[in-house]
């Protein structure tokens, strides 16, 4: 059984500009324990789309009638999206799901000691006590690998470097053991050194609490080392999904391939380096058809300008939305 | 000074005041003592994490950073300059010789400024051209040199993204025809797919226009496609210095092998083999003593602890600052 | 099709204008945008006209030269065009008799004759005026060809209400131009010393302007009132108020002035410019100033309010201008006795003005700040 259910996700913002789409007909499934990494480029709607698990998106956000979101608690399931009050939300925000940011600073509170937000987070959401709250917080500090645990919980975050922050965040993520937890570029503001120490932690948590994550990255080789399965996003538009170790050596979709090889390996360095020709186009003139048409070299005909492709298998449970597989072709 | 480098330094040291202006008064060495050479034509590359120095290297290279100690000299053939003695009509004339490459393509162009405006102002502040016609053909010039739509010179930044802007960057820096151009973490804003036509157009410029790059990064993937030597840093010191291929295959310095190692591999098998850094980079202005990597590194000895090491030649153009360079087998 | 290429083109077109479009004409755009703010502007050109041309819409000379003796704390008149006798196409007013009598308990008692008419009449000559202070004329756009007419009503001295608000308000922006004027020069220099400089300068400077924030206003002016010597005529208490709110409202905008400006050189294209060997001048010219006047502007329409505000709230107390004077301020103070505010209703027309001109200044200053910044996130 599934932990949470997308289906047909469609979201829009209302801007001065007019209907920005910012996520188009998105579905996915994640079972607990499972790693999803969501891959995309700016303006992919990634972000978007992780933040709508907790309806966590800004006041002009529209979700089209036919979307659905459905979390699937002990308690028995949830329709995310038919949350309306505050009060409501709190099963899902910070309770069932938790979310880690990119950038750790601006998640704190500047004027509160880490440890009392932690402890503050807890209260709300569990029914410990202070003293408990407390003891399990310094706990989950120890546990992500902050030496001196104790002392870093009377601490603010400006005190802390970038590292032990993001370690931070993820020990308050996890204190209340959601049952999914997204993480949205975790790893980006920081230095390679210090990602691959947030990496190889993120995988131990995973295989000790055993929730679901959902990491959103632009990184190809972070997704490759974290993930089990992988969704690359396009404008809004999920292009192609499928296993990791299937996605990365069998890419289907050219946008897929393209990104991969546009990633300098170190593996050989005589290897050309091959850009994805063309801009990403503004969210205000989406193509008709094919998101990607304006810049795939790949175009089959006026189909791939005018007819918006539907998913193909291209692969044991790995699924392509491309005109190229209606033709039988291999890419 | 040999003949065929086009920056040299000596100990080339850059220090910041911090703390009051009066009381608790340090010097934040933000590059310690850094010796390097750049030769002419060649695409330099400088690793490191943040808080290298990297940034403020580059910077006193350009005169844009004070140089508090050591030397830098910069010979392109038809003229020389001692770096920490510019003034007056040469300093005139290396900001005609010498350009950066900003990281930020929104932070960079004045979003007041049309495009040609942007493009001109170089030309216009250095008095390079006497006529507005010829302004316009030099921006023209520059401008398909880097693949930008002519027609939309006449549009404002807000008009374009984040790969175009960086062209539009990339066209500012380079119309008043420099000889050398740092490029400070100019791709690290950028998408992926993007990022590789950037790279691209900076190689296929260095051909066109003869330009020698510093290129600053953090992305070790990045430089290793890019450039044909690197040097990293840590802490405002050079640890390794070598040609790309030889750093790449047969690293010296533990440091540089962790770099790599950190790098997440694309093969979803490959996971968790490598061999990680503890720890973080410690604040510059509280070094360590001894070598500045031996909080961190896995085979530090006393003696690391104790003696700064110094950059020494171990092949021909590989230079490494490690005590233990002879007996670690770093490479594989 | 050929409809579908057309709109295609015009689309192409407002694309390309939206894409060459500068600073300032986004701004602009952003701005028709917001409806309050639009709404706001509209009133601020009208009460700014009607301040401007305050002789000349006035009917009467708003001091005791242009007073109605006959017809003291009068009633607005409100001109009619039909009555019992007919209509007429030229609005028209009843002859007033008034009447105090021991019968009436010492009230005045109007009468009205609504068999005789006064006629309204357009581009009379009255009293002569000099329009912006130095155009002489004497034609008023309306007047009576008999008598006076009111439509705001009468002070206690027969000064005609109507016209007093006009001048106020034209004095008001005066004192507010002039203030706001002042402290902006003064701000400008001060915050840009501050801000281009930095450093030691900066902090000696913040200093000085910290202390000056720290000087409360309303003791200040009491004592600046009680030293102004009573014997100076209006025009000089005028001149040495504004003098007063420029000197004391420099440093919140000195302030920002600073900030802009620090940030502003930060900025990498600052630097690119340098690294090109640009000088001060043209940083300055080229970056800096550009990068300042809109908002500049934004914070001189905001702070504008505050200085009529200061002005009217001193003149309120007392401390300020003096009733022969107009101001919006002097026109409040006026509202404060018992007896207006039980039968002279009439007295508060002009804080109706007052409310409408801060307000217009305070919804102009906000659309214009959120105008001005093209590139921030649409915000709902």
């Amino acid at each position: 059984m599934s932990l949470i259910d997308v289906e047909n996700l469609t979201l829009q913002f209302k801007t001065d500009e007019g209907l920005i789409t910012a996520v188009d007909n998105v579905s996915f499934s994640l079972a607990p324990g499972e790693v999803m990494g969501l891959v995309g480029e700016s303006g992919s709607g990634k972000s978007v789309t992780a933040k709508s698990l907790m309806k966590l998106n800004p006041g002009n956000a529209v979700y089209a009638p036919e979307s659905r979101i459905t979390l699937h608690l002990d308690s028995g399931p949830v329709d995310v999206l038919a949350l309306q009050r505050p009060r409501d939300m709190e099963v899902v925000r910070g309770g069932a799901i938790s979310m880690i940011f990119q950038e750790p600073m601006a998640s704190f509170a500047p004027a509160m000691t880490i440890g009392s937000q932690m402890v503050e987070q807890l209260l709300i959401h569990t029914d410990m006590s202070k003293k408990q709250a407390r003891e399990l917080s310094i706990e989950m500090l120890d546990r992500v690998g902050i030496s001196d645990a104790p002392t870093r919980f009377g601490q603010y975050a400006f005190e802390m470097s970038g590292g032990m922050r993001q370690r931070a965040m993820i020990a308050m993520a996890l204190s209340t053991k959601p049952k999914l937890l997204i993480a949205d570029e975790p790893t980006t503001a920081l230095d390679v050194t210090i990602q691959a120490q947030v990496i190889d932690l993120m995988k131990d948590l995973v295989d000790e609490f055993g929730m679901g994550i959902i990491f959103i990255t632009h990184d190809l080789g972070v997704v490759a080392q974290t993930a089990d399965k992988v969704a690359v996003m396009y404008l809004g538009k999920m292009i192609e999904q499928g296993p990791v170790r299937e996605v990365i050596r069998n890419p289907y979709h050219p946008y897929t391939q393209g990104l991969i090889d546009a990633l300098p390996q170190l593996d050989d360095l005589d290897k050309p380096l091959m850009p994805v020709p063309g801009d990403i186009p503004s969210p205000l003139e989406r193509p008709e058809g094919c998101v990607f048409h304006t810049r795939c070299s790949k175009i089959v005909g006026d189909v791939c300008r005018t007819i918006v492709p539907g998913w193909s298998d291209t692969g044991e449970n790995h699924r392509t939305a491309c005109h190229l597989c209606d033709q039988g072709q291999t890419a | 000074m040999s003949n065929d480098n086009l920056i040299e330094t000596q100990d080339l040291s850059v220090g910041f005041p911090v703390g009051g202006k009066i009381f608790n008064k340090s010097v934040l060495m933000a590059v310690n003592e850094v010796s390097l050479s750049i030769p002419r034509g060649s695409f330099f590359g400088v690793v490191g994490e943040s808080g290298s120095g990297k940034t403020t290297f580059g910077r006193a290279l350009l005169n844009a950073a004070p140089i508090t100690g050591g030397s830098a000299h910069y010979d392109d053939g038809e003229v020389s300059y001692d770096l920490g003695k510019l003034a007056g009509a040469d300093l005139k004339e290396y900001r005609r010789r010498a350009q950066l490459i900003f990281q930020d393509p929104y932070a960079a162009l004045s979003p007041r400024m049309t495009v040609r405006d942007i493009i001109a102002e170089p030309l216009e502040v250095m008095g390079l051209c006497n006529s507005r016609e010829e302004v316009d053909e030099r921006v023209r010039e520059i401008a398909s040199l880097c693949r930008l739509n002519l027609e939309h010179l006449r549009r404002f930044p807000h008009a374009f993204s984040g790969g175009q802007r960086q062209r539009i960057s990339i066209a500012r820096a380079l119309v008043s025809k420099p000889r050398f151009v740092v490029a400070d973490e100019s791709v690290a804003a950028l998408d992926v797919s993007i990022q590789a036509d950037i790279l691209n157009l900076l190689k296929s410029l260095q051909d066109e226009m003869g330009l020698t790059y510093l290129f600053i990064s953090h992305d070790l993937s990045v430089v290793a496609h890019t450039c044909d030597h690197v040097a990293v840093m840590y802490l405002g010191q050079i640890m390794e210095s070598a040609p790309t291929r030889q750093l790449f295959q047969s690293p010296r310095h533990p440091y540089t092998k962790a770099l790599f190692s950190a790098i997440p591999s694309l093969d979803p098998d490959d996971r968790g083999k490598a061999q990680k850094l503890e720890g973080e980079i410690p604040s510059p202005t509280n070094r360590p003593s001894g070598c500045q990597f031996h909080t961190r590194c896995p085979f530090a000895t006393d003696l690391c602890k104790r003696e700064e090491p110094h950059l020494e030649t171990c092949e021909a153009g590989h230079a490494v600052s490690c005590h233990r360079w002879r007996e670690l087998q770093l490479a594989g | 099709m050929s409809a579908k290429t057309s709109t295609k083109i015009d689309d192409q077109k407002a694309k390309e204008a939206y894409f060459t479009a500068s600073q300032r004409q986004l701004i602009w755009a952003r701005f028709k945008k917001q409806r309050a703010a639009m709404i706001a502007a509209t009133v601020l050109v009208v009460l700014i006209l009607s301040g401007l041309f305050a002789p000349f819409l006035s009917p009467y000379d708003p001091t005791v030269a242009g007073r109605d003796k006959d017809y003291l704390n009068g009633a607005p008149q409100i001109p009619k065009f039909c009555d019992k006798n007919g209509c007429s196409i030229r609005p028209f007013l009843h002859t007033v008799t008034r009447e105090r009598s021991l019968a009436t308990n010492f009230r005045w008692v109007e009468k009205i004759n609504e068999d005789e008419r006064r006629y309204m009449q357009f581009f009379v000559s009255g009293d002569s005026y000099k329009l912006f202070g130095f155009i002489p004329g004497n034609i008023h756009l309306f007047g009576m060809d008999q008598g006076y007419v009111h439509l705001f009503g009468t002070d206690s001295a027969g000064k005609d209400i109507f016209s007093r608000t006009l001048h106020a308000v034209w004095t008001s922006l005066q004192v507010g131009t002039l203030g706001v004027v002042i402290s902006f020069v003064l701000a400008l220099i001060i915050g840009g010393v501050a801000g281009y400089y930095g450093g030691a300068i900066d902090s000696v400077i913040q200093m000085i302007t910290d202390a000056v924030r720290t000087v409360p206003s309303i003791p200040l002016f009491m004592a600046i009132a009680a030293f102004i010597p009573p014997e100076w005529s209006a025009e000089t208490r005028f001149f040495v108020i504004t003098l007063i709110l420029g000197l004391v409202g420099w440093p919140t905008l000195a302030r920002r002035v600073r900030t802009h400006l620090l940030t502003e050189r930060n900025q990498e294209y600052v630097l690119a410019a340098q690294l090109c060997g640009a000088p001060a001048g043209h940083v300055i010219r080229r970056h800096l100033l550009p990068s300042f006047t809109s908002y500049i502007i934004v914070d001189l329409v905001i702070s504008f309010p505050y200085v009529v505000l200061s002005e009217t709230a001193l003149s309120f107390i007392g401390l300020g201008l003096k009733d022969p004077v107009n101001s919006l301020g002097v026109m409040l103070q006026n509202v404060t006795k018992a007896d207006v505010l039980l039968n002279y209703h009439w007295y508060f027309i002009p804080v109706l003005f007052f409310i409408a001109l801060v307000m217009a200044f305070v919804f102009v200053g906000d659309g214009l700040r959120d105008a001005a910044d093209p590139y921030s996130e649409t915000r709902k």
